[in-house]
């Protein structure tokens, strides 16, 4: 339990000022909405005039882009993206950061086990996310009450702002296999925007070629916005294959963390 | 009883050179002093002993259970003080070494409080904002605050002033006249003649001497220097026991180690004009050990 206090206050600040970018984020995408709603016959025009694979690309699609709903999913898309960098820093600095500011010796000479610590630092960096989540989504979910013309489907709304941290638990998973894997990482930031980045380009790619089988390769396709929108349900296949992501990852970096020599400084 | 037991302990790190075989014992209550080099394996050994790495084959255990199974449980009476001390920087002292307490299932408060009375440690300062000798101290303090069993030391002076110094080594005295058995590495001799009971010597790796301080300073050696009248030859006294042999001008020295009478009649041969029969120190003995197989 000490462990888990002394990273979740140790990461407080960082997480402060990432709640509060993702909540600047929305509260500034969603306050365009009206304007851009009151003009979308013209926006739509403009829009026609890019080739349909762009389009795709950036995530844009103009039968629902009026819409509340679907202008939100279109702001989303870069709202995941800075949630993702968000959790993918997150995973890839907590436990590398004992290594590289040389505190390992301190913390590993506890009686405590690996496993113990793998656990108070996983815990806390969960607990990190769930509580920006609840932030953000109280936020959006203000916001979207705020700016909306006519009512909107709210389980729909949450069932997509919740994605948020399913996308995030992904990287922070990712970020954990990294920094056990590697064994040093001398910086944190370069590190999770290389790899956030480059799945994210892959997501966009998929949606330009349509190939479903690179969809499973970026989990920010995991859980299109349009699908939910319409079909009010996740789509199970990703949501099985994240999981299982999920649970290697952790269990993979537990087994690593267990058996890696912690070598002087 | 033993508190450390290490049996043919070996950790190899690719090419770079690691630890061979290395046994010894730390028996209860007892200073055991570990010396060598720099690079020779010290840290490599300690921090096998800490769990901190693996070792590639053999085995330590540490009040009788195996120091990689049972680690947790060992390290609740163990204190570790590392040669270079790190801590997180934004941390307050006080609350560094509150975090540090917390990790053992006591009240640790009263001891942490007279520790850092008498290391001069000033608890509310940043751990960024101090001195490296200031550091280490905070190492003394977490280090010592559990009241632990075995106090494992690596090359722990660094850094500290003499005068610290001293009162570091009254303390640790104190914690071993109070039971505690201490594991303290080194590269400098002096101290570890000060303080320890029984010493290992490890080099490249390999621990090639383990004898009590007495033994190693007592009977063994002699070291003899001796002006001559006139030029002698080097090989004069080429006979067994005889080592480290240096000869300058009309001055020759070296070590002597076996029947004292031999050394006196070959002495007798030649016109001497001075003779000066000394105990060596730790250092010499060590150098010779060092030289030896170079």
């Amino acid at each position: 339990m000490n462990m888990f206090l002394y990273e979740l206050k140790a990461y407080s600040k960082s997480n402060i000022i990432w709640t509060c970018s993702l909540v600047v984020l929305v509260v500034l995408l969603l306050s365009m909405f009206p304007t851009f709603a009151n003009e979308a016959t013209e926006f739509i025009k403009l829009m026609e005039g890019f080739p349909e694979s762009i389009r795709k690309a950036i995530g844009l699609s103009l039968d629902s882009i009026t819409s509340l709903l679907g202008y939100y999913s279109y702001s989303f898309t870069y709202i995941s993206l800075c949630g993702a960098i968000q959790a993918m820093n997150l995973g890839t600095s907590i436990i590398s950061k004992e290594v590289r500011e040389k505190t390992a010796d301190f913390l590993l000479t506890k009686p405590v086990t690996r496993k113990q610590i793998m656990t108070a630092k996983i815990s806390a960096a969960i607990s990190s996310l769930i509580i920006t989540n609840i932030v953000y989504i109280a936020s959006a979910y203000t916001m979207a009450i705020l700016v909306k013309i006519e009512a909107f489907n709210i389980k729909t709304f949450f069932m997509i702002s919740i994605t948020l941290f399913f996308i995030q638990m992904i990287f922070l998973a990712l970020g954990l296999l990294v920094s056990v894997i590697f064994p040093k990482i001398k910086s944190v930031i370069s590190v999770s925007l290389g790899t956030v980045f480059t799945f994210f380009f892959i997501g966009m790619l998929s949606t330009t070629v349509g190939d479903e089988a690179i969809r499973y390769i970026s989990p920010f396709k995991y859980f299109e916005a349009s699908y939910i929108i319409q079909k009010g349900r996740y789509e199970t296949s990703f949501i099985v294959s994240g999981v299982i992501f999920i649970i290697i990852a952790i269990t993979t970096s537990y087994l690593v963390y267990s058996k890696k020599d912690i070598d002087a400084v | 009883m033993n508190v450390i037991e290490i049996n043919n302990l070996t950790k190899n790190y690719g090419n770079a050179r690691g630890i061979t075989d290395v046994s010894f014992t730390v028996e209860e209550g007892e200073i055991f002093g570990f010396i060598g080099p720099n690079g020779a394996g010290k840290s490599t050994t300690i921090r096998t002993l800490l769990s901190l790495i693996y070792p590639t084959s053999g085995s330590a255990t540490i009040f009788g259970k195996d120091c990689i199974k049972y680690a947790p449980e060992i390290k609740k009476e163990i204190g570790y003080l590392p040669s270079e001390v790190f801590y997180y920087n934004n941390m307050k002292v006080i609350d560094l070494l509150k975090y540090s307490a917390s990790f053992y299932k006591k009240d640790c408060t009263k001891r942490m409080i007279e520790l850092a009375e008498i290391m001069n440690l000033d608890l509310n300062k940043k751990i960024e904002d101090l001195s490296l000798g200031n550091k280490k101290k905070v190492g003394i303090v977490q280090g010592l605050l559990h009241q632990p069993k075995l106090i494992i030391l690596d090359e722990p002076t660094s850094g500290l002033d003499p005068l610290m110094q001293q009162k570091f080594f009254d303390l640790l005295e104190a914690e071993n006249k109070k039971g505690a058995t201490i594991l303290f590495s080194s590269h400098i001799l002096t101290e570890v003649q000060r303080l320890c009971d029984r010493v290992a010597i490890i080099k490249e790796g390999k621990i090639i001497k383990l004898e009590k301080i007495s033994t190693l300073k007592e009977n063994n050696y002699k070291k003899f220097k001796i002006q001559t009248t006139s030029g002698i030859d080097e090989n004069f006294f080429n006979l067994s026991g005889v080592n480290n042999l240096n000869k300058k001008d009309n001055i020759i020295s070296f070590l002597f180690r076996g029947n004292i009478n031999t050394i006196m009649k070959k002495i007798s041969d030649i016109e001497i004009a001075n003779l000066w029969v000394e105990e060596p120190n730790l250092e010499e003995i060590f150098m010779h050990y060092y030289v030896k197989e170079d």
